[in-house]
């Protein structure tokens, strides 16, 4: 048989001291096509690299296995040391003789790394190479929603010299905002303004999105407007398409005492002059939703405002006050310093309307009575809910929401603007309850990620890493159906029948279509079921 | 060296749990054969029992938390498969309780270690009991 | 296409029980579509055959090999070789294919390991659906697309029968769509409605003679 497998083993500078380096080597030099079994005592550093590059180059072998530290830290540098010996880096397969290994157990391991190198071995044995793929991309954004998040990120995508097209299904830009909430919240005028002047800037309005097909750097849309489709490129798609309020009260008929929104409350702050000031305003807020970040910044600014503005008596009802936004901590204390009055309840107060005025009846924790309040004004509690049309939109995308219907990140800490869908990124109200704050901070974060993806002008993706073969797919659409990541379609080459293909800039390698094909037509190299069950065939009490 | 556990490790939770396990210290069975995956997804009922061909003792399934599963579904898909293979192995007589699924973070070496005492403990009191 | 589901481990290995050698034949259509007989399904058999032969310490050889369409002559001599080495198959193919297996090499014993059971179609993933009753006179045209032969519990052609649950649901069968209710709301979309009001005639089942035999016009 070819000697076509080496292998490097590495006692880690000497730190790796229960396993007998040299009678693992004799083992191993037993098995047939293994040319030669080297150890080192740092492969890590430059000049184990220089070692193994050499060796290999010296000894002509094709795959090699490395028995070390974890392929976590060390996978991605010595596939490069290997493409410096010549060979690709998918021939590398790693034995972990460190951490699941030597630092895992008391005593001698050395049966133990003898049997986790052989498994190492007989996937070596199968490794294919992958190579790498450039492909051109379009560096256009496609942003839906013409709102604060959405105008915000044009114009920081329009700094990096991005263009983007703002898609927006009102008339005007900015529309829900105003109907702002909150009532120091900004002007959208001048953001409009520099939106509208910015040559990067396309704006489409009364405008949607009713088709997509293709993939990250290449996404072909179709947008309506006016009757007629646009066809239309983008490398990459932002959602913006923001929440919507519900007033929650069962608001009860107005005998003279009013229940409010807070935009009601802002419209009635910023009028010029009112008939009658209130002289009580009530807030409720927190109880339905506990994902309160955005009604608890509103409340408190708009308390303030009616303090500071009609000198009212203002009583909140919440369950708590949740500071845990950017100066939120700082509102509250002005608030209370004031003589705003926080009343926490565990449950919900009743509403009702009496006398001309809004009765309060709530229970209070400290002094645990029934205490009721009579205001002139109530702002009752509004719900944050997704956009009306949230469903269609991610339907059309093929993208999760959470049990909320708000767009679900694809990691809550590390990655919250992305998707599962490679290049489609969500920023703003539509990602849930946030504040002012984070919705900014996303939106850098964002335009950082699009700008890296972007600018160089393409892609370079491990090409058929994950593969469908033709001749044994019958195009059953359970890998199109199931895959996470949207990265299968249905294609027809010419004349033949139609077979599912992976789009390599889309794949993410999970390998869940590979797993659940009925024919074993996919084929997810490195992973294959031959190259999973060879490591089983090492195993065995011998 | 008495018959392996083979445990199947997602890269996204478990396999850099037992990681941290090794480097914090904390030790689990020596008879622990790791085989580390993409996804937890990619695991399918052949793979399971071509391992209870070779012989081994026990056959574990190692995914990311419910609902937090990097390729959102694979976690999912794992643990269906782990129940059919069960039903499988029960099939034929083999006993069923020897493959199970388990979820964790990347960040939970106590929870990896947990999971394979109580497995070694539990094939232990099984072999005495024979 | 062809539904089919495996059959019961018990009555699979009391098939194959006094036998040492077997090749275990999936085919790659409808049966490996619907998740019952295809290469996966082959190798998942193949394995439990052994671990449970091992169990009772009467090991057992088990080969594996998938054609593309077992009903097919051409593509099944290419397991010639294969069931030469082996004392008995058992096939995951639908009947025809068990049938062509068992004709192509008539002196082997060629056991069904599927039963197949209905024409069907995936509903949702994993899911499958009768739709089809093969009954040779297709009146899908008067019903909207719907066929109360099979996906109606009575099999009426003049539905509904009057006893539909609340929500559309079947009398017989409350987890079921009452079929005539589904016709209905089709025609009621398509502006056809006229057609609830036209009588259909008793089928004629002699339409196909069983066993069904069609020669197309020679090309």
């Amino acid at each position: 048989m070819e000697k076509e497998i080496g292998i490097f083993l590495c006692n880690c500078g000497g730190g790796i001291k229960n396993i007998d380096f040299d009678a693992v080597r004799e083992k191993l030099v037993q098995i047939s096509d293994v040319a030669f079994v080297a150890v080192s005592s740092a492969l890590c550093l430059e000049e184990g690299k220089g070692t193994i590059v050499s060796t290999i180059k010296d000894k002509g072998v094709e795959k090699v296995v490395i028995a070390a530290c974890s392929p976590e830290f060390t996978e991605h540098t010595f596939g490069e040391v290997l493409e410096k010996a010549g060979l690709n880096r998918h021939l590398l397969a790693m034995a972990n003789v460190r951490e699941q290994c030597a630092w895992a157990h008391q005593g001698d391991v050395t049966k133990k790394a003898i049997q986790l190198i052989k498994m190492a071995v007989n996937r070596a044995r199968l490794l294919q190479p992958v190579q790498k793929k450039e492909l051109p991309i379009n560096k256009d954004v496609l942003v839906i929603g013409g709102g604060f998040s959405g105008l915000n990120i044009a114009l920081q995508l329009s700094r990096l010299g991005l263009r983007a097209t703002v898609l927006e299904k009102e008339a005007v830009l900015g529309a829900r905002l105003g109907e702002a909430e909150s009532f120091s919240s900004c002007d959208m005028g001048p953001m409009i303004s520099e939106v509208e002047s910015d040559d990067n800037i396309e704006v489409l309005t009364s405008a949607q999105l009713v088709r997509i097909e293709g993939n990250v750097g290449n996404f072909s849309v179709r947008i309506q407007k006016a009757g007629e489709e646009i066809p239309r490129k983008y490398g990459a798609i932002v959602v913006a398409t923001g929440y919507r309020t519900q007033l929650m009260a069962s608001s009860e008929p107005d005998s003279g005492g009013k229940i409010l929104s807070q935009a009601e409350l802002c419209r009635m702050l910023a009028a010029q002059s009112l008939e009658k000031q209130p002289r009580t305003v009530g807030f409720i807020f927190d109880f339905a939703d506990e994902n309160s970040r955005f009604p608890t910044l509103a409340t408190l600014d708009n308390a303030l405002a009616a303090k500071e503005k009609w000198d009212s008596e203002v009583y909140v009802f919440c369950k708590s006050v949740k500071v845990d936004s950017k100066g939120a901590e700082k509102l509250y204390r002005e608030a209370r310093a004031r003589g705003i009055v926080f009343l926490k309840c565990e449950t919900p107060p009743k509403v009702l309307a009496k006398n001309g005025r809004v009765e309060i009846q709530a229970q209070d924790i400290l002094m645990g009575e029934d205490t009721v309040f009579a205001c002139d004004v109530l702002v009752a509690e509004q719900q944050i809910l997704p956009a009306e049309d949230a469903d269609i939109l991610s339907s059309l995308l093929n993208v999760g929401r959470d049990s909320k219907g708000f767009y679900q990140d694809e990691n809550v800490h590390l990655y919250p603007v992305a998707l599962e869908r490679k290049g489609i990124f969500v920023v703003g109200g539509c990602r849930g309850d946030l504040d002012g704050g984070r919705v900014l901070s996303d939106i850098s974060s964002a335009v950082m990620s699009i700008y890296e993806l972007l600018s160089p002008g393409k892609i370079v993706v491990d090409s058929e890493k994950v593969k469908a073969n033709p001749q044994k797919c019958v195009a059953c659409l359970t890998c199109f159906r199931v895959c996470p990541h949207s990265a299968i379609q249905l294609m027809r080459a010419e004349n033949e029948k139609e077979v599912a293909q992976v789009a390599d800039a889309a794949c993410d390698a999970c390998g869940i279509c590979a797993a659940i094909c009925p024919a074993k037509a996919i084929s997810f190299e490195g992973y294959t079921d031959e190259q999973i069950v060879a490591q089983i065939e090492a195993l065995g009490t011998s | 060296m008495s018959k392996e556990i083979v445990a199947f490790c997602c890269q996204h939770s478990a396999y850099p749990a037992a990681d941290l396990a090794g480097k914090s210290g904390l030790r689990y069975a020596e008879n622990v054969r790791i085989i580390r995956v993409p996804c937890a997804g990619r695991i399918d009922v052949i793979h399971i029992l071509k391992a209870f061909e070779k012989g081994v003792a026990a056959v574990l399934v190692l995914g990311c938390e419910e609902g937090a599963c990097h390729h959102i579904t694979g976690n999912d898909r794992a643990k269906e498969r782990v129940k059919y293979a069960e039903m499988l192995l029960k099939e034929v007589g083999a006993d069923g309780g020897r493959v199970k699924m388990y979820n964790l973070s990347p960040n939970a070496p106590h929870k990896f270690v947990k999971i394979l005492d109580e497995v070694s403990k539990k094939i232990a009191d099984e072999e005495k009991q024979k | 296409m062809i539904i089919a589901e495996r059959k019961l481990m018990e009555e699979i290995k009391r098939l194959v029980a006094p036998f040492k050698k077997v090749l275990v034949a999936g085919c790659g259509t409808c049966v490996a579509v619907c998740w019952a007989g295809g290469e996966k399904e082959v190798g998942i058999l193949a394995s439990q055959l052994r671990l449970a032969r091992n169990a009772e310490g009467n090991k057992i050889t088990v080969l594996e090999a998938t054609v593309e369409r077992q009903c097919e002559k051409e593509m099944v001599l290419e397991l010639k070789d294969k069931v030469a080495e082996v004392e008995a198959v058992l096939s995951l193919a639908c009947g025809a294919g068990v049938q062509t297996m068992a004709e192509l090499f008539e002196d082997k014993p060629v056991f069904p390991a599927v039963n197949t059971t209905f024409i069907g179609k995936p509903e949702k993933e994993g899911l499958w659906t009768e739709m089809c009753g093969a009954c040779g006179d297709c009146f899908l045209d008067r019903t909207g697309g719907v066929c109360p032969v099979v996906r109606c519990a009575k099999g009426l052609l003049n539905g509904p029968c009057g006893g539909t649950r609340k929500g559309g649901k079947c009398e017989i069968d409350p987890e079921k769509d009452c079929a005539w209710v589904l016709i209905y709301r089709r025609l009621e979309k398509q502006g056809r409605l006229a057609l609830m009001r036209e009588y259909n005639p008793p089928k004629n089942y002699r339409a196909v003679k069983r066993p069904g035999r069609i020669q197309a016009v020679k090309a």
